[in-house]
């Protein structure tokens, strides 16, 4: 059997601990993996832990919370690894795309310069190079009038090209996973199927693993091929997404399955 | 809400630590007269005592005209904490006066007070109260207090004009007027207490900013007279000696640092407790 | 934009126009009407005497004086100072240079280290290295200015001889001296001064970057910036600086008066021939018309530099006005 991409052991995530008071769980054991260009969705409703999971496998949890277990990423000890061995890996080999467009974009500085910056984090050492592979990829993810745009400011552009040019900075190099935390929940519907369709595509065409985070299993639904669904810190399922659509064994699932059901079945 | 304030403040090491040196430095100046080991203006022996460095018998040495200058620091405390005091109410009781009344009144009265606040805080304090001082002559401390006082209303003026239009805009205001209240009984039972802690906040960045100005004004002459003793003037009884004589300086020095210091530290953590979610500063 | 800075230049204007008339209210009907007073002394030639009688209008109303005072103001003419045996405004044409050059220079200074300081203290934040300079931020604060001009005078002049005590040195001799080493002259009698005003300056600088820094290292961005695989020193300097220094900008602008203060006392310590050691000679002589003019001209400086540092903050910061 091939090695797992991605091997995500007992993981456990606690905020506080400060002044005494006692430390809260978040993620209670957590175990799943993603094999290489899988699609796997992360189900859970608000509160479920799924966010801090998607932040404890690149290591930005926020300093108040800690994250204990074993998370093995192409043979490499996350949890465990030195700083600088993370900074290697993010974006290179592991990226996130975050939820809210507007403020995961630096406001003073123009989106292509923020596209360009991924490659130049990495060593590319060519302003210019770095500047024209950003334009590219920006039209590759279907920014209309790239090379335009890329000098625009986060605040010039519609949500649903904002969120564009995060995923021409998370695939800029060509990881071999994606993370997308809510990648639609804040734009309107319409904007979300084209963001959907986009991610489905790019995933297809690179042969890229992508692990998608949400509270809609109609978003997991459409691009998923298995559905973690995570409740209250741990994994209640683990099944191939029609699998869980036809025949959810948790409660929590099935609720979350009955929260779509009319949509989903019509697709 | 001010209650809690107060309780956030309460367990606040910093502001333990700032409230005590202000309140040594209060205790200090107020009983001066009867914690001070010598007359400060006595020079018992004009040559065999003069720059005496610290010892026993005078524990922060004795200035030039051989007078005890722990004595002097203590009753220097006396006067320059006493102005500093003195001003900083007269500011901020004026200031808030003005920022109330343009805040309630609003119109052509708003205009003029915003306005001249507007102009008169770029001016440089120090330089405004020079200027009057020298025009209308040395000055007695209670003039000191008047003037120094009178031109930092500015600041707290801003602040309270700020906080009340704000909260005059709110639902509980407008209740209260519905049912008939004065303006004046709105000030005084909503909106005061409401903007008391900013006001505390106002107040002790005031005698931060007082205690320094003070002090220049006494060391270069302007200020509190000799033989009449202030933490500034006794710096400038020094001049001539301070390379020699350290204890001349680092007293008042320190004495003027801790003070505003607290002060500082004072005004940053009551900041902090209003706020009220634990910073991470 | 260009409405706003028309509005700044209005607004320093009317400042300006403020302080004039409150300097010659107080010099006109101050108690024995100094300004006469000084004119009629006994080492005012008689020429220069009737001469500023007359263009003064001493025998007219106040309403006639005002306006001619005005007019003079206008053009530049101060009055006649008794204790330098010129006109004002000669000697304040001499003294202003060197106060803008102490000022600009400590401005420029402290806010750089201020700024770096700041950066340190964010990248090892609440570390060692955060508190032990946030203990020496809060001492820049706490002591004021003039007393650290006395320390470093009586200590580092003084008693160690490292730096001069007095002076700008012998920039005067014009021409005795190659220009290479009437600068480095003029650098080494400028250090303490400025250094001790750049001093206060960092400070404040420092402590109010550190906390806009913090609450900008918060926000969204800074979190896609390390997800990139930035080093947190390059998150830090291109990411968080950029959207945090334009308000510490704004807020230095605000402190300007009081550093003018400050600089004032300095000059006067260190004997640096500005603005303030004018005043204070001038203050010492009793010369009235050179008083509130070192008092006006130092309250323009303040008011022209806030001015400056405001169109400063607005140059750096509009972007954010325009997000919604």
């Amino acid at each position: 059997m091939n090695p797992a991409l991605l091997s995500v052991e007992h993981l456990q995530v606690d905020a506080g601990g400060a002044r005494g008071a006692a430390p809260k769980p978040i993620l209670r054991g957590v175990t799943f993996a993603v094999q290489p260009g899988e699609t796997v969705g992360v189900l859970g409703a608000s509160g479920s832990g799924k966010t801090s999971l998607a932040l404890a496998l690149l290591g930005l949890l926020p300093p108040a919370l800690t994250a204990r277990g074993r998370v093995l990423f192409e043979g490499h000890e996350l949890l465990t690894a030195s700083r600088g061995a993370r900074r290697a890996l993010r974006g290179r080999r592991l990226s996130i795309v975050f939820q809210e467009p507007l403020t995961a974009l630096n406001p003073r500085m123009r989106v292509g310069a923020q596209v360009a910056e991924m490659a130049r984090a990495h060593g590319e050492r060519d302003a210019r190079r770095a500047m024209r592979g950003a334009v590219d990829m920006l039209g590759r993810v279907g920014l209309p009038e790239a090379d335009v745009r890329a000098w625009r400011y986060p605040h010039e552009l519609s949500g649903g090209e904002r969120q564009r040019v995060l995923l021409a900075m998370a695939l800029l190099l060509d990881p071999a996973l994606l993370i997308a935390d809510e990648p639609t929940s804040a734009l309107d519907v319409t904007v979300q199927a084209q963001v959907l369709e986009l991610l489905h595509a790019l995933q297809r065409e690179r042969g890229m693993a992508l692990l998608l985070v949400s509270h809609d299993l109609g978003v997991i639904a459409t691009s998923c091929a298995r559905t973690v669904v995570l409740h209250d810190g741990l994994v209640v399922e683990d099944v191939p997404t029609r699998q869980l659509l036809t025949a959810p064994e948790h409660p929590q699932a099935q609720a979350l399955v009955d929260a779509v059901r009319p949509a989903v079945r019509s697709a | 809400m001010a209650a809690n304030t107060w309780h956030r403040l309460r367990d606040d090491r910093g502001a333990r630590i700032a409230a005590g040196v202000l309140a040594t430095a209060a205790i200090a100046a107020t009983f001066a007269p009867w914690i001070a080991p010598y007359d400060p203006t006595l020079q018992p022996d004009p040559v065999g005592l003069r720059l005496v460095s610290p010892s026993w018998q005078h524990p922060f040495g004795t200035d030039p005209f051989s007078r005890d200058v722990l004595s002097r620091i203590l009753h220097g405390a006396r006067v320059s904490l006493g102005v500093a005091a003195g001003a900083m109410l007269l500011s901020v009781t004026l200031g808030a006066a003005l920022g109330a009344l343009a805040a309630v009144v609003g119109g052509w009265v708003d205009g003029v007070v915003s306005g001249l606040v507007d102009v008169l805080i770029a001016m440089p304090r120090l330089l405004v109260v020079i200027a009057l001082v020298a025009t209308f002559g040395t000055l007695s401390p209670w003039w000191l207090v008047a003037l120094i006082g009178g031109s930092g209303w500015l600041t707290t003026a801003r602040i309270v004009r700020a906080e009340f239009r704000d909260h005059l805009q709110r639902e509980y205001v407008l209740a209260a007027r519905a049912l008939g209240a004065s303006r004046w009984r709105i000030v005084w039972h909503h909106l005061l207490p409401a903007v008391a802690p900013q006001l505390a906040v106002a107040a002790a960045l005031a005698l931060a900013a007082v205690i320094p100005l003070e002090a220049a004004l006494s060391f270069v002459g302007l200020g509190v007279q000799p033989p009449l003793p202030s933490w500034g003037n006794i710096l400038l009884d020094g001049t001539d000696y301070l390379t020699t004589a350290w204890w001349l300086v680092v007293f008042p020095v320190a004495a003027v640092s801790l003070t505003v210091g607290s002060a500082l530290v004072m005004a940053d953590r009551l900041r902090v407790a209003i706020a009220g979610e634990e910073r991470d500063l | 934009m260009t409405r706003r800075l028309v509005a700044r230049l209005l607004h320093a204007a009317a400042v300006c126009a403020v302080v004039a008339t409150s300097v010659f209210l107080l010099l006109h009907f101050a108690p024995g009407d100094p300004f006469a007073t000084a004119l009629d002394g006994a080492d005012v030639p008689p020429s220069v005497r009737a001469e500023w009688r007359a263009r003064y209008g001493f025998d007219q109303p106040p309403g006639e004086r005002f306006v001619r005072w005005a007019g003079a103001l206008a053009r530049g003419e101060l009055g006649y100072s008794a204790s330098r045996h010129r006109a004002v405004a000669d000697v304040v044409a001499d003294a202003m240079p060197r106060t803008v050059l102490l000022v600009g220079v400590a401005l420029l200074l402290g806010f750089a280290a201020g700024v770096g300081i700041a950066l340190v203290q964010t990248r090892h934040h609440r570390r060692w290295q955060d508190r032990f300079l946030g203990a020496l931020t809060l001492g820049g604060v706490a002591v004021p200015e003039f007393l650290v001009a006395l320390l470093a005078m009586t200590w580092l002049g003084a008693r160690w001889r490292l730096f001069p005590v007095a002076g700008i040195g012998g920039l005067g001799d014009a021409g005795a001296w190659p220009l290479w080493e009437r600068i480095i002259d003029l650098l080494w009698h400028l250090a303490l001064p400025a250094g001790v005003l750049a001093l206060a300056v960092a400070s404040r600088v420092a402590r109010h970057q550190r906390v806009a820094l913090l609450g900008v290292m918060r926000e969204d961005y800074i979190r896609t910036a390390r997800a990139k695989g930035l080093g947190e020193w390059d998150v830090i300097v291109r990411h968080a600086l950029p959207n945090a220094i334009g308000p510490v900008i704004a807020l230095l602008g605000l402190a300007l008066p009081s550093l003018v203060g400050g600089a004032v006392l300095i000059e006067r310590i260190f004997g640096w021939p500005g603005m303030g050691l004018t005043l204070f000679d001038a203050l010492l002589a009793r010369d009235y018309p050179l008083i509130l003019a070192a008092v006006l001209l130092a309250t323009v400086l303040a008011v022209v530099a806030r001015t400056v540092t405001d169109a400063v903050a607005e140059y750096v910061a509009p972007r954010r006005a325009r997000e919604t």
